[in-house]
């Protein structure tokens, strides 16, 4: 378990402000958040690369804000993996164990387990510089986990691979988490990764942690706009609460009821692609908005089509919808022509600016 | 092949050949009869000897202190650091005289430093410790610089990793910061230790004798003329060119282990 308690640290003219933070025992925390903006300053620190001005951290409970990174027991696995470049694989799996004084028989056997494990037995004699991307993600995960850390540190692992490779891996990467019930705090900007992975989630700018919620609560209620950006809501739509909802350039928008605002008051509407429904079906109530749109731009994103709508008001909106479902759409998807849209209910969330 | 490579290229040759024809005309214009005399007179051979010994000890010396300096110098922030590495320069840019006689105001016995060396046994006036300290100070920022630049180019995030995995500072050290930094270190010490050979200015001042080879060379030639002093620079320079080929191969050796 990691725990983060008001931490401040200061980096030359960067710094990160009162951070807490806490990923229990077993589970997989994802810190997500634009590039530069602390993430991995915050992984540092709590690895003890550097020292804190104030606040505390606990791994297991234990305060180890002053302790040595060697004292810590946790595993880093970096962006580039930072392998030793002068040492065979083997060597760089078994380093953690013989700073550890193990006898070179039992870092001979838990090297070959480890390396079995993450199905990396072949390349045991290679050296780094001689791997692919995903066989060194391979290797440092398995220099990380070999010496049984009470936590794994990850800083973007995924981000040098290639497309293919970085998903196959990122399943591989939940496998290992759900087999060896290992506490990971994964640090990443990549939306994709961080929903896959995260059983928590924490979003962070500025060297400021913004929330912290499971990826569902993050999404279905934003603290504010720039999480809501960050979480991957597409649409942030401003308007005035009034009786019936929220007006705004599109239109006005029903409010649910659950989502109780003064009246007068200025709020976001935060809409994910995927609650913007073109044709809607006949359950009206279901839908916080229904109008007629013109398509301004169409985008092909591999199987995913993502379509830009507009009004005449200059109000706009984004959708994204999957070939298979563009194909059964009883009309085509041309720029200009005009379009029945809705926004469904699921996963909006209205907030005040 | 394009201008540019052609300009590039000749430009580089004409270097070449700066360097290359003084050393293959005053290889090629030494009498082989008077070479070999020279050879086997126990003067010459003792004074190269002592050279290329005062300028090894020399190098391991400042081997012992300087690379850990480098390691300073490559990983830490702090205040005056450019004014300590410009201080590492200086002995580069004045001239060697001027350094010798530097080293003679501090390792001389009427400063407390000397003092306190003769008192321990050591002096630094016509001593082997003298030309060694002499040749140490006027070459060690050919050594402090390539450690430095090479322990700058390793990816600090490798040290962090080997600490997160359960090692101290000092073992990060020893098994991956020096022995990543092994080729720069070692070309650092191949440098210092040539340019400890080489020395003149700063040895004459502290030591005359025991005459090194560069002394030696200089002796003859004031005394007898250069058709004594060039064979025994001829037999320095064929020793040091069959010595860093060597060390330069043991070098490339490493590179492609």
């Amino acid at each position: 378990m990691i725990r983060v308690e008001d931490i401040c640290v200061t980096l030359g003219r960067f710094s990160l402000d009162r951070i807490s933070l806490s990923v229990g025992r077993g589970e997989c925390a994802v810190l997500l958040g634009p590039t530069g903006t602390g993430k991995t300053v915050l992984l540092e620190t709590i690895a003890g690369i550097h020292r804190p001005k104030s606040g505390r951290i606990l791994i297991n409970g234990e305060d180890v804000t002053r302790a040595r990174p060697s004292g810590r027991g946790l595993g880093v696995v970096y962006q580039d993996y930072a392998l030793f470049p002068h040492m065979t694989v083997f060597k760089n799996i078994g380093y953690g164990l013989k700073m550890r004084g193990l006898s070179t028989a039992k870092i001979a056997g838990r090297v070959k387990d480890m390396a079995k494990f993450m199905e990396i037995s072949r390349l045991l004699e290679r050296r780094p510089g001689r791997l692919s991307g995903g066989e060194q993600q391979r290797v440092a995960l398995a220099r990380a986990i070999v010496t049984n850390p009470n936590a794994l540190l990850l800083d973007e692992p995924l981000s040098a691979l290639d497309k293919a490779t970085r998903s196959r891996l990122r399943l591989e990467l939940k496998k290992i988490h759900e087999k060896l019930g290992i506490t990971i705090l994964h640090i990443t900007h990549d939306l994709t990764d961080a929903f896959f992975l995260a059983d928590r989630m924490a979003v962070m700018e500025n060297g400021k942690i913004l929330q912290a919620d499971t990826p569902e609560n993050m999404l279905a209620s934003p603290a504010s706009r720039t999480v809501a950006r960050l979480v991957g809501i597409d649409n942030l739509i401003e308007g005035s609460i009034t009786n019936p909802g929220l007006e705004t350039g599109i239109g006005i928008i029903r409010i649910p009821e659950a989502n109780s605002m003064p009246a007068g008051a200025r709020a976001w509407a935060g809409i994910p692609d995927w609650a913007v429904h073109l044709l809607p079906s006949d359950h009206k109530k279901a839908y916080l908005w229904t109008a007629e749109m013109r398509i301004a731009q169409i985008n092909f994103t591999g199987s995913m089509i993502r379509v830009r709508l507009a009004n005449e008001n200059g109000g706009t909106l984004q959708t994204c919808l999957s070939r298979r479902e563009a194909a059964i759409l009883p009309l085509s998807l041309e720029p200009g022509s005009s379009v029945s849209v809705g926004i469904h209910e699921t996963g909006v969330s209205f907030f005040l600016s | 092949m394009n201008r540019f490579s052609l300009v590039t290229g000749a430009a580089g040759a004409l270097l070449l050949l700066f360097v290359a024809i003084p050393v293959i005309r005053m290889i090629f214009a030494a009498d082989p009869a008077i070479l070999a005399k020279t050879m086997v007179e126990p003067g010459v051979m003792a004074s190269i000897f002592l050279t290329l010994k005062c300028a090894f000890f020399a190098t391991m010396f400042s081997a012992f202190f300087g690379i850990p300096l480098a390691f300073i110098l490559a990983r830490w922030n702090f205040f005056g650091k450019s004014i300590l590495s410009g201080l590492i320069d200086l002995p580069v840019m004045i001239p060697h005289t001027a350094a010798g006689i530097a080293l003679l105001m501090v390792f001389g016995k009427r400063f407390f430093i000397g003092k306190a060396f003769a008192h321990a046994g050591i002096g630094f006036v016509g001593t082997e410790a003298g030309i060694s300290l002499a040749m140490a100070f006027v070459s060690l920022p050919f050594l402090v610089n390539s450690a430095r630049d090479g322990f700058s180019a390793i990816d600090p995030r490798l040290e962090r990793v080997a600490e997160t995995l359960g090692a101290s500072a000092a073992l990060t050290f020893f098994t991956i910061s020096l022995p990543l930094a092994f080729r720069p270190i070692l070309s650092g010490l191949i440098m210092m230790w040539a340019r400890g050979i080489s020395e003149f200015g700063a040895v004459i001042i502290l030591a005359y004798h025991p005459m090194t080879a560069p002394v030696l060379v200089w002796e003859r030639f004031t005394s007898f003329g250069l058709a004594y002093a060039r064979p025994v620079a001829v037999i320095l320079i064929l020793i040091c060119l069959v010595i860093f080929s060597i060390l330069r191969f043991i070098g490339k050796q490493q590179r492609g282990a």
